[in-house]
């Protein structure tokens, strides 16, 4: 695989995340979109690994976002399942209540 | 334990100590459950305490392969170290960080003892706490990007953890999502400076990235940039910095001392590392700093100026605080002084004191007066009336504190904005004078939401919150106690840890400096 | 001997706080005691000082390992004007707590109150004694802390919190100046010490010098309470009296004075400074002596007065006439404590500051009108009395140094300072009273005890004028016997003609029905002195369009998650845009 080709999936799954992010109501949505997004970012690391001529340590970098990231999503998920229990909605503009 | 292997130890102590003080934990609740379903005695009270304990004493614990691993840092700057083919590097910055996190760590977990007592879930706090701290120590002492950004990682999901502490209420719920999707995305920013620094210069470490010796370009100036924003969501710059008040007002109190005291000062370290040993030493880095700093002190006070919630007024308050440290490390940076880095260390550590201080006095406020009566809401600024009467200690804690965050001496809050204004006049740059100017009117500023404080619980007449208030155990006072004495006596004694924060103030000047390789060709050699 | 001296002088009253405060309220009569106590001992330590003037030793204190960290080391060198003003500060300041046991006799929070009076006397040593830019900036700001915790003790009433709050503020912004001179001090000097400073001062490049002489202006004018600083020392009158006689008229509004005085010799030469000086101190004197000719609050005339008489040290100070500043603060601080005290007596036997509620006392308190008399007298400058001696060596010291057109003016000012002083002893104590039927009880004896000391000091301090030159040689003041000042005094024309004007305004006020002719078209005057020629509504503007900023600031927290990564994703942008313009 082509380092352009490469790159122009990082782009794209960066602006998918992005967009899924900052438009989606329901906070599923938004945290699939981090996952998006933090596809983007190891696809990026592993093409900086093939650019820096050690594609060993870029995939590794890769592993191990792969670890850190998937605790995140837990994480993510855990509070969306106390946030439906108590809000009773997985809507993010019912989670506005902190503000000013 | 030899010099080598200290910091080690320091890491790892926390470091498997949570996981066991997580078991304990759950096994004692288990035990309490089976007993109580057959009702048979089990575990009384006593024992509940123990997962406290425990994290208290393995806190404490780390402070001795601290204390042997700043003797070389202390002597010669840096103490190395590997862990399993991983090169860690402690050196003044690190050293400060670590002193800071374990010093205010300790009395947090002293704090909560008390304050968290009964609550469900107790048993993760007290096994998440020194996994923060752990997770800052680490991240402080990494010497490579990657292992940066795991470090990085680890201390944003145990803080996630501990923002939502209290999944039955909707406003920590809110404010734990809104600090996850934030901070992630930080992290991904993150990734991809790393990503195009090591596209760049085919390395990760970080002073050989500082040594590379190519010419600073695009690639690297963008990879800069992500940094700044990416780290500058935990560390909270304006306009970066939404989740903040949210996140340090809905946590439990001794949260909220250590995310305002520690955690995004952290964010602050680990962005201060990646800039400075990107190539080049451009001043850019350092003015981009001094940016955000203004931002941050005027915002900070203006926001907390309105505030009516005191947790909030005060998560606020921290936003300019990392203004003045942002200032003391831009002058360092653009003009590679020691002196206004050495006072933004020494006001990151007081920061840490009298912000802890603030939170936990008015922890103690918040305890008393609404959660031991079981209910959540949040201490407003009129449930601080007549305060002083019946809860004279937290309401001296919490005095003292706002008044040394206003920067009034004799309070340690006062020593290190002056050693970070008087070192950024040293500059003799008319910017950075004006700058200088500009904070000290912010911190004057600051004093417009801080004393009114005071004022209110000095009052004879006391709010119905007060006069309905609960007592204080002796536990919740002792870090207090300790936190004022630290308070008043860096106020008066400012060369206390001199050595401490003028080694580190070294280490960031130099870190943002052109490495000599660089200037040998300049030279003609 | 020395040091410890000066250790207690400093420490004493710290010590005395603490303890004070350790008694708790439940032992009031501790507290009083201690208080009392301590603060006699600390007045009894600085007078032991007064041989030591002409030695110049330097008391060293190690403030850190590191040298050229920003804090210097912590010097103490105490020299004729550190110890006078030392002395004045902790011999009134005994005054003023002995006089506190019968005013503040059953109050609650006794502890807060004596401690902070405490706190402050050890504080206000201290700043007059060290030699280290940094310790003076720290003492500085501990008064202003004092002053503001102290103003605002009745922490109930919108009114007292408020004027803490402002008189907080004000000073603290005046701070700024003086952190920024201190800062400029070690940026191209290296050293904090104000002795080095004074003797390099020379290789500083000439704009910062200039930056650092108005820093150190602003920072005396806002601690003076002087223009156009002055709207809050007349708020500040809501404190206890005591706190109003030892903090706003005889102790920390003299700080400002010291620091003019102290860095003179280094910005004399500074092109316009001893013009803004001398203008500063114009203005203040005269804006305030008719506000205090429209005010109907004792305490506010006292204030007002206050303010003027702290305008005619700083203009005697920008005329190069330091002596003459000097000396007319030592009046003024005897002077002024004896009105403001008995001005306490008043008020608490007859429970309003208003004087309209007043009129006639001298027939119930026979013993506070004979104090009274003697400190207006000394306020209007009638001779014999200590105020006469001094404000005819500043008027003089004016003719000197400074524009003619100033100088009328001042003389004016000292017109007016008879007249709003002749108005405010009849409204008390001549006139028909307000309320016939009222019961009023004389001064009580801890009271009696503060005042008497202070009636006979203002009586006698001037005899102390040849001891007092020779005591300020150091700061460069020619040293002459108290006969031959008296007779310079004596043998100018302008003394008489000044005498002339005094009695003038003391006639005006006697035979005032015969001149509303004059007083009519003055009325629109009136109407502005009483706001105060527009200065609170310029406070008023800025702190509403700070707090109106700050509440449409709040907007920025939406509380909506798209919009907290909107503003993300959109700094990213920016900052990329800036970095790629500056890097081409």
């Amino acid at each position: 695989m082509d380092i352009s080709s490469l790159l122009l999936a990082v782009i794209c799954l960066l602006g998918i995340g992005i967009y899924a992010v900052l438009v989606a109501r329901n906070l599923i949505k938004v945290i699939v979109g981090l996952q998006v997004l933090v596809k983007g970012a190891m696809l990026a690391l592993i093409a900086a690994g093939q650019i820096a001529g050690q594609p060993e340590v870029g995939e590794s970098l890769a592993l191990t976002v792969i670890v850190a990231d998937t605790i995140v999503a837990v994480v993510g998920l855990a509070l969306a399942v106390q946030v439906r229990r108590r809000f009773g909605t997985l809507d993010i503009k019912a989670l506005s209540t902190l503000r000013r | 334990m030899t010099e080598t292997n200290a910091i080690l130890w320091l890491l790892a102590t926390p470091m498997l100590s949570a996981p066991l003080i997580y078991l304990i934990g759950r096994i004692i609740i288990r035990l309490r459950d089976s007993a109580a379903e057959n009702n048979r005695p089990g575990p009384g009270r006593g024992w509940l305490r123990v997962p406290g304990w425990l994290a208290l004493a393995s806190l404490l614990a780390s402070f001795v392969p601290l204390f042997i691993a700043a003797q070389p840092v202390m002597r010669y700057g840096v103490a190395r170290s590997f862990v399993g083919g991983v090169p860690l590097a402690m050196d003044g910055i690190s050293l400060v960080l670590a002193a800071t996190s374990l010093l205010l760590g300790s009395l947090v977990v002293l704090f909560s003892m008390p304050y968290m007592a009964g609550e469900a879930g107790e048993e993760k706090y007290y096994a998440l706490l020194p996994a923060v701290i752990s997770t800052i120590i680490g991240l402080g002492c990494a010497n490579d990007f990657f292992n940066m950004w795991v470090w990085f990682e680890a201390m944003a999901v145990s803080s996630y953890l501990l923002v939502a502490f209290y999944t039955n209420e909707r406003g920590a719920l809110e404010a734990g999502v809104k600090y996850l999707v934030q901070s992630a995305i930080g992290s991904v920013m993150v990734l991809l400076g790393i990503s195009l620094v090591f596209a760049q210069t085919h390395t990760l470490r970080l002073d050989a990235i500082a040594a590379w010796a190519g010419q600073p370009n695009m690639i690297t100036l963008a990879a800069g940039v992500l940094f700044v924003i990416g780290f500058g969501v935990k560390t909270a710059l304006v306009p970066l910095h939404t989740w903040l008040p949210d996140a340090h007002s809905q946590a439990p109190s001794g949260v909220s001392a250590m995310l305002s005291g520690i955690v995004i000062e952290a964010g602050l370290i680990a962005m201060l590392r990646a800039l400075g040993n990107l190539p080049g030493g451009l001043p850019i880095w350092g003015q981009i700093l001094l940016g955000f700093g203004a931002l941050n002190m005027l915002v900070g006070n203006m926001m907390a100026l309105r505030q009516k919630q005191i947790k909030r007024l005060l998560a606020y308050s921290s936003l300019s605080h990392i203004g003045y440290m942002l200032l003391g490390f831009g002058a360092a940076a653009i003009f590679h002084l020691q002196n206004p880095a050495a006072g933004g260390f020494f006001h990151l550590f007081n920061h840490a004191l009298m912000k802890g201080l603030a939170f936990l006095s008015a922890g103690v406020l918040l305890y008393a007066l609404h959660i031991a009566s079981g209910d959540h809401v949040p201490l407003t600024v009129d449930d601080l009336n007549g305060a002083s009467k019946r809860y004279p200690l937290a309401a001296f804690g919490l005095s003292v504190a706002v008044l040394a965050l206003g920067g009034l001496p004799p309070l340690a809050g006062f020593m290190s904005k002056w050693q970070i204004f008087v070192g950024s006049v040293e500059t003799r740059d008319l910017t950075m004078i004006l700058l200088v100017v500009f904070a000290a009117l912010n911190s004057v500023l600051s004093l417009g939401y801080y004393a009114p404080l005071v004022n209110r619980m000095y009052r004879k007449a006391p709010s119905a919150a007060v006069q309905a208030g609960k007592p204080v155990s002796k536990l919740m006072a002792a870090p207090i106690v300790m936190l004022l004495v630290g308070v008043i006596i860096l106020g008066v004694w400012p060369g206390l840890i001199e050595s401490i924060t003028q080694t580190a103030g070294k280490n960031l000047a130099a870190m943002f400096s052109i490495p000599v390789a660089h200037l040998l060709p300049m030279i003609g050699r | 001997m020395l040091p410890i001296l000066v250790m207690l002088v400093i420490g004493l009253p710290w010590l005395g706080a603490l303890l004070v405060w350790w008694a708790g309220d439940q032992r009031s009569r501790q507290q009083h005691a201690l208080a009392v106590g301590f603060s006699v001992v600390t007045a009894l330590a600085a007078l032991a000082l007064i041989p030591f003037s002409q030695t110049v030793q330097t008391i060293v204190i190690p403030s850190s390992g590191v040298s050229g960290n920003g804090y210097g080391t912590f010097t103490f060198s105490p020299d004729g004007l550190g110890i006078f003003l030392a002395v004045v500060a902790t011999v009134i300041g005994s005054l003023a707590v002995i006089f506190s046991v019968d005013y503040m006799k059953g109050e609650a929070q006794l502890g807060r109150y004596y401690s902070m009076v405490l706190f402050f006397i050890g504080a206000m040593a201290g700043l007059v004694l060290t030699s280290n830019l940094l310790l003076i900036f720290v003492f500085w700001e501990i008064t202003a802390l004092c002053s503001y915790a102290l103003i605002s003790f009745y922490n109930d009433d919108p009114k007292a919190v408020a004027g803490g709050m402002k008189a907080l503020i004000m000073t603290q912004l005046g701070g700024v100046g003086l952190l920024l001179g201190a800062a400029l001090s070690y940026g191209y000097l290296h050293t904090v010490d104000l002795n080095e400073f004074l003797a390099h001062a020379d290789q500083l490049p000439a704009d910062v010098l200039s930056v650092m002489a108005f820093g150190f202006l602003i920072a005396a004018a806002a601690k003076s309470a002087q223009f156009p600083f002055q709207t809050w020392l007349p708020d500040a009158m809501e404190a206890p009296t005591p706190v109003s006689a030892l903090i706003h008229a005889a102790t920390m509004v003299n700080a400002g004075v010291y620091l003019l005085a102290r860095f003179f010799p280094a910005f004399a030469d500074v092109p316009y400074w001893r013009d803004a000086v001398m203008l500063v101190g114009m203005l203040s004197a005269l804006l305030s002596a008719i506000m205090a000719l429209v005010a109907t609050d004792l305490k506010r005339v006292l204030a007002y007065s206050t303010v003027s008489q702290l305008g005619y040290m700083v203009y005697a100070v920008g005329a190069g006439g330091v002596f003459a500043s000097q000396f007319h603060l030592l009046s003024h601080a005897v002077f002024k404590a004896l009105l403001f005290l008995s001005a306490g007596a008043i008020i608490h036997s007859v429970g309003t500051r208003d004087m309209r509620g007043m009129g006639g006392l001298g027939k119930e308190m026979p013993a506070v009108r004979v104090v009274f008399l003697i400190g207006a007298a000394a306020l209007a400058g009638l001779p014999i009395l200590n105020g006469f001696w001094s404000k005819e060596l500043v008027l003089e010291a004016g003719l000197e140094g400074g524009p003619l057109w100033m100088w009328v003016v001042m003389l004016i000012g000292a017109g007016l300072t008879a007249l709003y002083t002749m108005r405010c002893v009849w409204m008390v104590f001549y006139a028909p009273p307000a309320n016939p039927l009222r019961h009023i009880h004389d001064a009580g004896p801890a009271m009696r005890s503060a005042l008497f000391p202070l009636a006979i000091g203002t009586l006698t301090t001037w005899l102390l004028a040849g001891p007092f030159s020779e005591f300020l040689k150091g700061i460069g003041v020619e040293e002459e016997t108290t006969l031959e000042i008296v007779m310079i005094v004596l043998r100018e024309p302008a003394t008489w003609l000044a005498v002339g004007v005094v009695i003038l305004g003391l006639l005006a006020w006697w035979q005032r029905k015969y001149l509303q002719i004059l007083t009519e078209p003055m009325q629109d005057l009136g109407v502005m002195a009483e706001r105060s020629f527009g200065f609170e509504a310029i406070n008023r503007t800025i702190v509403q369009t700070i707090q109106g900023w700050a509440e449409d600031l709040r907007g920025l927290q939406t509380g909506l998650l798209s919009w907290n990564v909107l503003a993300i994703i959109v700094s990213l942008v920016m900052a990329l845009l800036i970095v790629a313009l500056g890097a081409v």
